[in-house]
């Protein structure tokens, strides 16, 4: 599908929405579109009785809110910045069951004239994208297409590449493509950090823990593999490089095989997502792993060794027990804890 | 502008430009072919130089991923805008993303730095594959790893930014007709409203 937004820059994704025969189109939390087409659509204060609503200063004050927040585009001052996008702060956006909600999105799309692109780096900061969520189902594709729409899904932290109007989710799109280098280094670092806490801590605002890492990346699992191999190179006395290599071609191999062995057994996961989950859970261990280093005593090592084994079992835990139905959950999670009690002999036996 | 010589064999007329004048952005071209300059020549000269596998491992594959980074994220974007990526969408599915300028600003991308990128692109790809069969006749299992991961790296990156181009081209295509379409009826309509 193709989108254009404010500057005009078309954007492109593969649209496999449309080839699933139309299967979850609507996003959850969004009401279903009313049946009577005439019926009149509840105010933002929600209320039904049309001239009560007409009366209610809350729907008033925003609609005058509304028109504050969108000058046209020559009122803007020279140099404007449009990272404090009206969008952003719209306050109809705020309410995700407003059914106004598509009529204002083709009235910003009107009102903004697509401005020259560039490909120079734009001085605008990325918006504060923290995992992405839904992606829209359905965009307009011609702003000139006044056609009613069905209700959009609300955007919350979105990174889709709809390239619609700057929303705080949709936002991210026209920018990525034209934004400064060091804006796309601290992304990726944040998305790391947030990955982490996301996957290894406990963390008791994990909706559905099979779909917490949404946003994957490989660069953590990366960093943390090599560390670990690393780690366990320096603590061994000889043949370091054969330690280094055993250890690297353990832990991709065994996280290529797990995942394989998840989807096997009927399970639903994507290859990438699992290897990048299996990677982050071996923060614990590296921890581990280091402060094995550091001391040298046995026991410390079999203490600390046991712990952050549980907790690297107990962070991959949901993940992988999630990913398949539940007569399978030990044939999926059986595996992953011997990898895991593999490495951590590793980390015990060299000396 | 150009600056003329007399030769015994004529008028000739020469252009000095300095080195970088004709690319379009002559730092990420630099950056561009930087990390993986660094990774070919290192892993044929560490084994020379260099007696622990460990430390030509890591930083081979240290900066093929660093060059996989800057080719995805910053030169293709700035040198041939495209972008290419992957979500998760609702319903646990992943969805490819690609992403492109529109026609206006690819039509302004500077040709040498396009040329530029899709070749050492190809030949960085095309020397890991070199390597890596010449590791294997050796029977080198060490080194197989290294040229493998970096090998996998080049691919993907290949393999994300053709896609992206086709899917670019075919997108480009269906918009230059649908808007001819819909100019076509909004001139037609304006016809008939006039009539």
């Amino acid at each position: 599908m193709l989108c254009i937004d404010r500057r005009g820059k078309t954007t492109f994704y593969s649209d496999r929405r449309s080839e699933d025969g139309g299967r979850r189109r609507r996003p959850k939390g969004v009401p279903k579109p009313s049946k009577t087409p005439w019926e009149e659509p509840k105010g933002l204060c929600g209320e039904d009785d049309i001239e009560r609503r007409e009366e209610c200063r809350h729907c008033e004050k925003r609609e005058g809110e509304m028109r504050r927040h969108h000058p046209a585009a020559s009122e803007l001052p020279i140099g404007h910045r449009r990272d404090r996008e009206p969008h952003q702060f719209h306050p109809l956006l705020r309410t995700p069951r407003s059914p106004s909600f598509p009529s204002t999105r083709l009235h910003t799309h009107l009102l903004y004239s697509p401005t020259s692109s560039d490909l120079h780096p734009s001085n605008l900061p990325p918006p504060a994208v923290h995992k992405p969520t839904p992606v829209p189902s359905v965009i307009p594709t011609v702003p000139a297409a006044a056609a009613p729409k069905p209700p959009l899904p609300p955007p919350h932290g979105s990174t889709s590449s709809s390239g619609s109007v700057g929303v705080t989710g949709f936002g991210s799109a026209p920018n990525t493509l034209t934004e400064p280098v060091w804006h796309t280094v601290k992304r990726d670092l944040s998305r790391i950090v947030s990955n982490l806490k996301l996957v290894v801590f406990p963390n008791p605002y994990r909706e559905d823990p099979g779909k917490a890492l949404r946003d994957w990346d490989l660069w953590g699992p990366f960093f943390f593999i090599v560390f670990l191999g690393l780690t366990l190179s320096w603590s061994a006395s000889v043949k370091k490089s054969e330690v280094f290599a055993v250890a690297f071609a353990l832990l991709a191999a065994g996280a290529v095989i797990l995942t394989l062995n998840v989807l096997l057994l009927g399970g639903h996961i994507i290859f990438f997502q699992s290897l990048s989950l299996l990677g982050y859970c071996l923060f614990p261990l590296d921890v581990g792993a280091l402060i094995c280093m550091l001391k040298d005593n046995v026991i410390i090592k079999v203490v600390v060794v046991a712990v952050t084994l549980a907790w690297s079992s107990w962070a991959a835990y949901p993940f992988m027990s999630t990913a398949v139905n539940p007569g399978r959950k030990a044939l999926a999670l059986y595996p992953v804890l011997l990898m895991y009690v593999s490495v951590g002999f590793l980390i015990i036996a060299i000396d | 502008m150009c600056p003329r010589a007399e030769s015994p064999f004529g008028l000739i007329s020469f252009s000095v430009q300095p080195p970088g004048e004709n690319y379009g952005h002559p730092r990420i071209c630099f950056f561009h072919v930087l990390f993986k300059g660094a990774a070919l020549p290192f892993y044929i000269l560490s084994a020379l130089f260099v007696n622990s596998f460990v430390i030509i491992f890591v930083v081979t594959v240290l900066l093929a991923a660093l060059d996989f980074w800057v080719v995805k994220n910053v030169s293709g974007r700035i040198l041939v805008g495209l972008r290419w990526w992957n979500e998760i969408d609702e319903d646990g599915e992943s969805v490819w993303k690609f992403e492109c300028l529109d026609q206006e600003s690819m039509a302004r991308i500077n040709k040498k730095d396009s040329w530029l990128f899709w070749w050492t692109l190809y030949l960085t790809a095309v020397l890991w594959i070199f390597f890596a069969i010449f590791s294997l006749v050796r029977l080198e299992a060490d080194y197989l790893l290294v040229v493998g991961v970096c090998l996998t790296l080049s691919i993907a990156n290949i393999v994300g930014f053709t896609k992206c181009r086709k899917d670019a081209k075919k997108q480009l295509q269906a918009f230059a007709t649908q808007t001819l379409a819909t100019r076509f009826q909004s001139t037609i309509q304006s016809a008939f409203s006039v009539v």
